[in-house]
């Protein structure tokens, strides 16, 4: 009978406290990761001038082997951008409270509804080749939308709590 | 939902800071709830009655419209 308080507490504060997300300093790797993919695609511009595009080989209806200079190419940008992308906006707030936690989940909704009606509305108006880079581009466009709005709001209510202390 | 919070810290002499320090939460986090732009959890509301040795209710009440 007395054990079972102790389980009720456990069970609230696991509920309080930030499941499933990257320690905060891992912010940091993502950002590298962004940056280190730059040189890349530019090294790889100048190596094949109008060659082999930002793509997965393997979606590209070319026939290319694991690991040929075009997959690893593709691992070497597109995928580090999206983990990097992911780092960024799955890394803990310096502190996480139950504020955070809700802002955080009103972006996600907020992000995957414009992605969603940006997709719809651009999948209408689009064929062919196009349809395709735009479902390309969602590779990381919803973690993109999500991080700019997420800050976004960050900065707004640092902001506003700012400006409550000149007017105290 | 409004609250005393302002209140209960000016005869405490503590600031938002050290309230938010000692409950565990962001500073702003403490700064929306007494301006009423956010609404604290239970768990929250119980924490921050405790340090003010306060019960919920002396501390946060129902408006009309709630």
């Amino acid at each position: 009978m007395s054990s079972k308080p102790y389980i009720w507490y456990c069970k609230l504060d696991k509920m309080t406290k930030p499941k499933y997300l990257f320690p905060y300093n891992s912010r940091f790797i993502g950002i590298v990761l962004i940056l280190i993919h730059i040189p890349v695609k530019l090294l790889w511009d100048s190596h094949y001038p109008g060659g082999y595009g930002h793509n997965n080989p393997a979606a590209n209806g070319t026939e290319t082997p694991l690991f040929s200079p075009p997959h690893l190419f593709f691992i070497g940008t597109t995928l580090m951008v999206l983990v990097g992308l992911f780092l960024i906006a799955f890394s803990k707030e310096k502190i996480e409270d139950e504020q955070i936690v809700q802002l955080r989940l009103d972006s996600l909704r907020w992000a995957i509804y414009l992605n969603y009606a940006i997709l719809l509305f651009s999948l209408i108006f689009t064929h062919g080749s196009d349809s395709k880079h735009i479902l390309m581009l969602n590779i990381w466009l919803p973690l993109l939308f999500f991080i700019l709005r997420f800050q976004w709001v960050l900065f707004r209510l640092s902001r506003s709590v700012k400006s409550d202390e000149t007017k105290l | 939902m409004k609250n005393n919070i302002r209140i209960e810290r000016a005869i405490k002499n503590i600031t938002q800071a050290e309230l938010a320090e000692q409950v565990g939460v962001s500073r702003q986090t403490i700064n929306t709830i007494e301006s009423n732009k956010y609404i604290p959890s239970t768990l929250l509301a119980l924490k921050i009655a405790r340090i003010f040795n306060k019960t919920v209710e002396e501390v946060f009440s129902l408006e009309e419209n709630d």
